[in-house]
Order: structure tokens, then sequence, then C-alpha cells
């Protein structure tokens, strides 16, 4: 399979305090790739390398079959995750200088974007005029403006109402589905373990987990039990964990335990309306896999 | 497009609508046209001798005059003075032709008024011992010399300004020219650290690379630079041409010789480029616009100096402070260019004081690049002098 980028011992300190530590990975073409792990794992900095925005202290990157130049930087589209325009510019204006920036004229492109996000009606609207999650928009529109073969998205739901968290979502999916290659970094594990073909977990700056996510989930066992429920949960045999959150838990089994005389012990306990034998939540294999480390 | 042209017209076109940008190319002209006009205004009031009532006692009996009162007693002139009839009286004592003493009594003490008074007493005294002489040579003891100057070179003869003019042209020319590059790389410090605070710096640096950011930025605030000097001279030369009497003053005294507006143009562009190259790397260290303005007011102090010690320059154009001024990079453009307007700098000066110019922005624009670089994103966090160091080698 045609690569799309490829990373190899990638390392960078700041002021001797280790930050990445020797990380590989590879995206394919036309993957939907999610780079994963908690605040400070330095997912930001692995993607600030990428860009060339910072230079590693050593390791290799090549995006698109080349190392990076000023052209290649035309085929990126980055959305970072500490957002910020130009506040006294208006939307077109902001659009068109950050398309003109990759070598773009955009303009037919910026106006069926802002039609397609609901923004058209603010188009001459300064930024400063637009409320977080309007500009959060204009950003993203800014990220794809000049049709970027590889898409750089750093948290992209931070901030967004369910509305338009679900109107980036399709997006990210329809640009999956033209075969754009796409890196969705988050720490919000649940959100891209639907969305990803495959995942890198990384936990203060070293991978941890690499590989697909049904794979992943796969190797760690279908000891979860996914259960809707009323009534009192207290401790169950068998049941090393469990994640209550009121009529709905997910039990983590000790391992070998049979899911079938859980659920008598259940069904003794509580009334249970829904009972799925299930593979862990990507959530809870990070959680066990930085516990074991 | 080239992407630093692109940002070189996105910077000018974006600063050029700035009330700051306005305020600087109209306002402080004005300003000083203002305070200048007002200035002269107040030398015209002050130079009306109106208010001066003097008496005298003649002790020596040689002295006639009918602008002055004579008195015989001393008594009646104190008493005058006392009720306000006379503002002063002098007193001429018998040994005053030996000893030139003079003894004069005011109802108020002011400086400024004890000159006048004193000129006039001296025109009094002059007139009445010169009284046997013809009136031209009179005149000649009053005003022995009017000098005209002249420079001899293998050039030819020039002649040389005086008066005024001579001290304006140079103030002025360095004040604006000082002014510029200190309003277009404030700009650049200003749009450095608001594009870091604002975060849009990350989104720019994923479409062009570090030194294509700093190039578009420092050529597009230059051309602002550039825009704001060109707009003054506009001003200022539709404004002598509107006025004839100007325009006479102006062709019969100032003389801007092409090759200074050269040198001018190559000294405004080197030094641009120095203080923009230093803005960008402020920028990049600081986290704050308040914090990068600090900074920077050190370096802006040192671009000051030549104004701050504009009068040294002016009176002694090739002292040592001048010499030393006109050599150093931060300061050599505002110095040299006003010892070029006042002397003849020798040609190795000058080519020591621009290669050392030209030297010195390169290496000022390679280290700013390597400083924006390495501390760019280092937010809210600014990097000690070590640190610096050590990302400066490492790029």
């Amino acid at each position: 399979m045609e690569r799309s980028v490829e990373v190899s011992h990638l390392s960078k300190s700041y002021n001797g305090q280790s930050v990445v530590k020797d990380i590989s990975f590879d995206i394919s073409k036309g993957e939907v790739f999610g780079l994963i792990g908690p605040n400070g794992a330095g997912k930001t900095t692995i993607i600030r390398m990428l860009l060339d925005i910072i230079r590693p202290d050593s390791g290799e990157i090549r995006i698109l079959n080349d190392t990076l130049s000023g052209e290649l930087k035309n085929k990126i589209g980055y959305l970072p995750e500490e957002r910020g325009l130009y506040k006294k510019l208006t939307v077109m204006e902001t659009l068109l200088y950050l398309g003109a920036l990759k070598d773009m004229k955009s303009k037919e492109r910026a106006l069926m974007f802002l039609d397609k996000m609901g923004m058209f009606p603010h188009k001459d609207k300064k930024i400063s005029e637009l409320s977080k999650g309007m500009q959060q928009k204009i950003q993203l529109i800014a990220a794809l403006i000049h049709d970027p073969e590889f898409i750089i998205l750093d948290e992209p739901y931070s901030g967004l109402d369910p509305v338009n968290m679900k109107l980036v979502k399709d997006l990210i999916i329809e640009l999956g589905n033209e075969g754009k290659t796409i890196l969705i970094s988050t720490h919000m594990m649940d959100q891209v373990e639907r969305m990803c073909d495959r995942i890198f977990m990384i936990h203060k700056g070293k991978g941890v987990l690499y590989g697909s996510v049904d794979e992943i989930r796969s190797r760690y066992g279908k000891n979860t039990v996914l259960l809707e429920f009323e009534g009192e949960l207290t401790n169950i045999p068998g049941v090393r964990k469990i994640n209550n959150s009121g009529n709905y838990a997910e039990l983590i089994l000790d391992q070998g335990a049979d899911p079938r005389e859980i659920l008598k012990i259940l069904a003794a306990m509580v009334r249970v309306n829904k009972f799925e034998i299930s593979m862990p939540s990507l959530n809870e294999i990070f959680i066990e896999v930085v516990e074991g480390t | 497009m080239s992407k630093w042209a692109t940002i070189a017209k996105h910077e000018y076109l974006t600063n050029i609508k700035r009330k700051e940008f306005l305020f600087v190319t109209f306002g402080i002209p004005l300003f000083m046209f203002a305070t200048m006009g007002i200035s002269f205004l107040f030398m015209g009031i002050g130079s009306h001798d109106v208010g001066y009532k003097i008496g005298y006692i003649d002790r020596t009996g040689q002295f006639e005059t009918t602008n002055f009162t004579k008195y015989t007693n001393e008594e009646m002139a104190r008493k005058d003075l006392l009720d306000n009839k006379l503002t002063n009286y002098f007193v001429i004592p018998e040994n005053y032709t030996a000893t030139g003493r003079i003894l004069i009594y005011s109802s108020k003490k002011n400086f400024a008024d004890n000159l006048k008074i004193e000129e006039q007493i001296r025109t009094f005294l002059l007139a009445n011992l010169l009284k046997n002489e013809p009136p031209e040579i009179i005149q000649r003891i009053n005003k022995p010399i009017i000098g005209e100057y002249y420079t001899l070179n293998d050039k030819g003869l020039t002649n040389e300004d005086n008066g005024i003019t001579i001290l304006l042209v140079p103030i002025v020319f360095s004040l604006l020219f000082t002014l510029s590059i200190f309003t277009s790389s404030g700009f650049l410090l200003q749009g450095v650290v608001e594009e870091k605070e604002n975060r849009i710096i990350e989104v720019i640096l994923s479409s062009v690379s570090h030194k294509e950011l700093l190039q578009g930025k420092i050529i597009g605030l230059g051309a602002l630079g550039l825009t704001q000097i060109s707009m003054w001279l506009v001003v200022a030369s539709s404004l002598i041409l509107i006025n004839p009497v100007i325009l006479l003053l102006v062709v019969s005294q100032i003389h801007i010789s092409i090759s200074l507006l050269v040198y001018a143009m190559f000294y405004f562009a080197l030094g641009y480029l120095i203080f923009a190259s230093i803005m960008a790397g402020v920028g990049a260290v600081s986290t704050t616009s308040r914090e990068g303005q600090q900074i920077a007011g050190i370096f802006s102090l040192a671009g000051a100096f030549p104004l701050m010690f504009a009068q040294f320059i002016i009176t002694s154009p090739n002292d040592v402070l001048a010499r030393a001024l006109s050599i150093f990079p931060l300061t050599s453009p505002t110095a040299m260019i006003m010892r070029l307007s006042l002397t003849e700098v020798p040609l190795y000066e000058l080519m020591i004081s621009l290669i050392l110019l030209v030297v010195s922005a390169y290496f000022i624009m390679e280290l700013s690049v390597r400083i924006f670089r390495a501390s760019l994103l280092m937010y809210g966090k600014k990097p000690t002098i070590q640190e610096l160091i050590k990302y400066v080698r490492q790029s």
C-alpha cells in the first residue's frame, strides 16, 4: 500500500526534557489515522515536526514521498489545536489570504465551504464579530481551502457544540471518502475510535499502542461487559473494575472469568436491561497500558 | 506570486490602514510644524522693544541722546523707578572711559531684559563715543563681520548654507528618518507578537517557512516606511509649491545634493533592515506585546542616540563622538546622514560605516531567523539567554 507519511525514530527534547522519544509510525494513503494520548503526551510536538515548524533532534520524516519543502506545504492542510485568526480581517479576507499562502486562488472553494458550514451569511463580517464556534469553523475551512492531499486536524472537536461536532464529523468522513489522508490528533479517544482506521497512541512522548482499532481491541481480549441496568451495583466476584455511570456501566472482567457466571450474579443483583460482551474501549485500554507501564 | 510577496502585500495593506500609521505619518509632522510655528511666533513677540523706559545719569557730561530720559539727580531717577515711571536707569561714572563700568538699575530681575537693555545702552555709548566718525564706520563697528562660507576642493567651489537652515535640515531629516524606521520596525514587532498571541502563526508556518515569513514581513513593512517618507516628501513639496515665498526661501537656502539623497536611501534601507530584524527576534522571544516593547525599548534607545546628541554632532560633525556614532551600526544611519548634510565625510569613513552596516544587517537577520525558528512556539515562557544561544547553535 502506498504510504502518505513515514515517520521513523523521531525524538525531540526541550531543555533536556525529552518530549518525544524514538517514535515511528506510518500512514497509508487515504487512511484516517488517529494520533491519540492524554494532554501533554507530545502529540502537538509531533505534528509541528511533521509540518517543519520545529525541527526534530533526530529521526526522519517523509510526507507524500518527499522531505519537507515549500512545495509540499501546499499539499498539507492543518488545523492547529491553538485556534486563532486575525481579529480585524473579514472572513473572506482571512480565507483568501490563508489560501494565497498555499499558492491557491481559492475564492470559489471558500464560498463552497462557507455554504456547506452554514457560514455564508457571515462572509463579510470581521472575525472579531464571530462566536467562538464560528471562528472554529472558519479555521477548519482555512485548513481545507487549498484542497490538500494530507490533512492534519489537532483536536478538531474541542469547543464545538453537538450540532457543529456532527457537522465536522460528517465533513471528516466525507474527506476520508474522497481519498484524503487524514491525521486526527485528540485526547478524546472515544471520538476517534469509530472513525479511525488505525491509531497510534502515545504516553509521555513514547509510543504505547499502534495498529488498527479492532486489532488493538481484540488484542486486549473480550473481557468487557457493557451493561444497562436499574438498581445498585456492588462488588461482583470475577469483575476487576466497574466504570459505573448510574444506570450504564462498563465491567472489566478478571482474566479467565466467565461472562455467563457474571450475568447470573448480575441478574440476582439488579434489573438488567442490556448485557453485551464487548471489546474494551480505547480509553480503558489506554488506562490499562499506562497503569501497566 | 511567491509566498514572501503574498505576506509582504498582506502586511503592507493591513498596516497602511492602521490608525497608528496615519497618526505617525500625518499627526507628528503636523505637531512638529505647529511647535516650530509657535516658537517662531514667540520669537517675533519677544523682539519688540516696546515697554522699556530707560533713564540715565551722566557724570562725565559727554553723552547725549533722545532715546533715554536724562536725569541730573540720581534720587529723582530712583524715585521714578520705584514709581514705575522708569523700567531701568543707568549711571555713567566719571571714570567711565578708563574702566568701562556702567551701573544699571532695574525694577525687576530679568535676564532676557538685561541683555536687550545692555544692547540699547551699547548702541547709545558707541554713537556718543564715535560721534566724530562717519556713520559707515559706526555701522561697521556695530557689526564688523557678516561671514559667508565656501568650501574649496577638487570638485570646485561650493557655497554653503548658513543660518538656521543648516541646523534645521539635518535635524528634521534625521528625526523623520528615525521616526519612519521606528514606526515600521515597531509594527513588525507588534505583528509578530500579535500573531504569536492569537496563535495564527502556526497556521502561517504550516504554509511558509520561517524565512519566507520574516522576509515577507520585513519587505512589506519596509515598503510601508518608504510610503511614509514619500508621503512626507509629497506633502512638503506641495506646501512649498503652494507658497512662493517659502519656495524662494527653500531654494536659496537648502542644498540637498543628489548624492546625499542616494546615501540617505541606502542608510534608510539598511538601518530599517537592522531594526526590523532586531524587532522580529525580540518579538519571537517575548510572550506579550508589553514585554516585547520593553525589550525593544533598549534597542530603540540606541537608535535614538544620535538625536539625543544631535547638538554635538551638528556643532562638531568631525569629532570623535560624531564619527563613532556614524560608524556603529545601530546609530550610523541617522548619525551619518546628519554628518553628510553638515560636512565633508572622508570616503573611507563612509565605506567603513556602510560595510559594517551591511555585514551586521546580514548577521542580525540570520540570527533573527534562527531565534525566530527556535523560540517562536514556546508559548508563555521566555527563553533564557543560555537557551537562546543553544537554540541558535542548533538550528
